[in-house]
């Protein structure tokens, strides 16, 4: 099955750069003057960030195209991507907690956007899982489509509002955009983005297969059943 | 719904009958546009529900259960409601002729709610000859009408082979229908396992056709 | 068929009925009220100066008053069976629910007209019906927001198992950016001397928000009902 050689190959291209960008980032980036150590979290968080921002596009795409296609396989696309996208939302919200624990000695603050925002994300795509398990069959897949979409949309306005309300409250404190990183250490957070992607198209690879061969055994239980 | 493959014809009045469970209502839904078919394809009046049902839509009169009107709206507001929906040009005229068809004039400023159950079903007839609809869709018509409104229908029915309306009756009384219907239709387990007309048939012939084909 | 007729005719027919009944809007300033006095009591003490925080306290209100609004906004459709009756007519679905973004918006403006100048008279310093204007302007764009994200959200909790707790979990979190900008928009004008930049920069965001949500909401309506 052409499903299941992307899913091994994208396995191994997404161990391979796992490794290699978690050899880089802790043994040869440089180390970040003011920081320390605990700089080197920023590779993962921001990383894994993006990631989870690209799966929620996907699953707004394929909520777009389970509406016009209505083909069950998109919702399973969608589906996919958003669990994936929230376990990595939540990653997000743990590895910046643990930065501010490390910088500002305290593992929570209100007024660092980058936190509030992704916990609002994490608030967001946890509800699509409710909605899912409140209907069936094809409205629960139209539902899901259209919260995907209305769900992504709610995603910018969320990251804005914050930045929004910090610009005129507080300074941000933190930029830690690529912008102004050492080209030493924008090579390493390169790698590590495209460590995470291939690891979303991993994992969701995977699950699609897992998917498929589960449809395919209900229809097997169901034919043997009629025989 | 498996390999239902049916057409109906203007001026041709079908009474869709079968056990519960048979995929009746289902059937009655997916003509009065409330459902998708998964697969296949389904044309009302002249146009593909897929793409294009809103000019179907145009074209419907449906009667379920329920009478599809707003309790706390008095029966004119109602109909006030329905004619903007369809654009009707003469709402107001053609409200107090309907009203007046349905001996409702007199209640007409009353909410619905202080109507009888069969007052109700008067005003969900009005509601649905409100935009001349080329379409009938009943839904067990004879379960929910008291006598006045069955006799309304009948009527309404019987003009409607004159100028050329069509209608589906889904029903599980056929004997009742046996007056009003060109044809039968009988449907088990979402399959067609009669369709025929009822020419020079009575109550009872249809009725007998009726059991030998669902059982 | 004109969509301004049908439309008009629904919104109509919303007002008619909330006018015979007066259930929605009556409750909702009540529940306003009563959840005002609760946070005050909540927070404040006798010699605590709670002016800073009474236009988010106001705005936490409001989105709460908001799920309670729109979590009736197909009362009467759904106890008195109706739905379908709308569905068979010849209405496009952008037309039905943009009636019901109308009707929101409505029943919003109606409790606000009461609750915010009420509320200002605590908090308000400086001029007061020039703080107020300024706040209302807002409103009105906080109400738009809430109105076309309420409607959608509130279309697919209709038929969910469980629908008054799903629309809360779905609602809320996209209300967030509402209510920070909101607030945050109120404390701008209502502490005396304006901060009229604050108060532009919070409207646009609205304004964007808006935008944002209507543009989901033509793609996404047609799609709600679609059995």
């Amino acid at each position: 099955m052409p499903g299941e050689r992307a899913a091994l190959i994208w396995g191994v291209v997404a161990t391979i750069l796992v490794v290699i960008s978690t050899i880089g980032v802790f043994l040869v980036a440089p180390e970040d003057a003011d920081q320390g150590v605990i700089q080197r979290i920023f590779y993962f968080h921001v990383a894994i960030a993006i990631a989870s921002l690209v799966a929620f596009a996907v699953a707004c795409v394929a909520g777009i195209l389970y509406l016009r296609t209505r083909n069950a396989r998109w919702d399973d696309v969608g589906e996919a991507s958003i669990r994936i996208g929230l376990l990595f939302s939540v990653l997000v919200v743990i590895t910046g907690s643990i930065w501010a624990k490390a910088s500002w000695g305290t593992w929570w603050v209100w007024t660092d956007p980058r936190l509030v925002t992704y916990l609002i994300v994490v608030l967001i795509y946890a509800a699509y899982f409710v909605l899912r398990s409140s209907a069936e069959d094809d409205r629960r897949m139209r539902y899901s489509a259209i919260y995907a979409i209305a769900g992504f949309a709610s995603v910018p306005l969320s990251f804005y509002s914050v930045r929004v309300a910090e610009s005129f409250v507080h300074p941000v404190v933190f930029t830690g955009s690529g912008a102004n990183m050492p080209g030493s250490m924008l090579i390493w957070f390169v790698v590590s983005q495209a460590a995470m992607i291939a690891l979303f198209i991993a994992l969701l690879e995977v699950d699609l297969v897992g998917r498929r061969s589960e449809r395919a055994l209900r229809r097997l239980a169901l034919r043997l059943e009629n025989a | 719904m498996d390999g239902v493959d049916l057409q109906v014809d203007a001026g041709e009045r079908v009474a869709v009958a079968g056990p519960n469970g048979a995929g009746k209502s289902t059937l009655l839904r997916m003509l009065a546009t409330l459902l998708r078919p998964r697969a296949g394809r389904l044309t009302v009046l002249g146009a593909d529900v897929a793409d294009d049902a809103r000019s179907a839509r145009a074209g419907l009169g449906y009667l379920a259960h329920d009478p599809l009107v707003y309790l706390d709206l008095t029966a004119r507001q109602n109909l006030e409601l329905y004619g903007d929906l369809y654009g009707i040009p003469d709402r107001d005229q053609r409200i107090d002729d309907l009203l007046e068809h349905v001996d409702l004039l007199a209640r007409a400023e009353d909410p619905v709610r202080a109507f009888s159950r069969g007052m109700a079903q008067r005003l969900a007839l009005a509601r649905m000859l409100l935009h001349r609809p080329r379409l009938l869709l009943l839904d067990e018509p004879h379960a929910s009408l008291d006598a006045r409104a069955t006799a309304l229908l009948d009527r309404e029915l019987g003009a409607a082979r004159d100028d050329g309306r069509a209608a589906v009756i889904v029903t599980h009384e056929v004997e009742r229908v046996a007056d009003v219907a060109d044809r039968l239709v009988v449907l088990r387990a979402g399959r067609v396992v009669l369709d025929e007309s009822t020419d020079g048939m009575d109550a009872r012939a249809v009725r007998r056709r009726y059991e030998e084909a669902a059982t | 068929m004109s969509r301004r007729r049908q439309l008009a005719a629904l919104v109509r027919k919303d007002l008619r009925l909330e006018l015979r009944t007066r259930e929605t809007i009556v409750a909702m300033v009540l529940f306003a009220i009563v959840m005002m006095a609760i946070l005050q009591f909540g927070f404040g003490t006798r010699d605590d100066d709670l002016t800073r925080f009474v236009g988010g306290l106001m705005w936490v209100t409001l989105a709460f008053t908001a799920v309670l609004g729109v979590g009736r906004s197909y009362v009467a459709e759904r106890e008195q069976r109706v739905l379908d009756g709308l569905l068979v007519s010849p209405v496009p679905r952008v037309v039905m629910l943009g009636a019901k973004a109308i009707a929101i918006f409505l029943y919003m403006t109606a409790v606000e007209v009461i609750v915010i100048p009420l509320v200002g008279v605590f908090f308000v310093q400086g001029p007061y019906w020039d703080a107020i204007g300024w706040i209302a302007i807002a409103a009105l764009l906080a109400n738009a927001c809430i109105a076309l994200s309420g409607t959608l959200f509130s279309g697919l909790a209709l038929f969910t198992r469980a629908r008054d707790l799903i629309l809360p979990v779905l609602f809320l979190p996209a209300l967030v950016p509402v209510v920070i900008a909101a607030a945050g928009a109120t404390h701008a004008v209502a502490g005396g001397p304006h901060d009229m930049s604050e108060w532009r920069g919070y409207c646009l965001f609205l304004l964007a928000y808006a935008i944002l949500f209507s543009l989901v909401s033509v793609a996404t309506y047609d799609a709600v009902f679609d059995d």
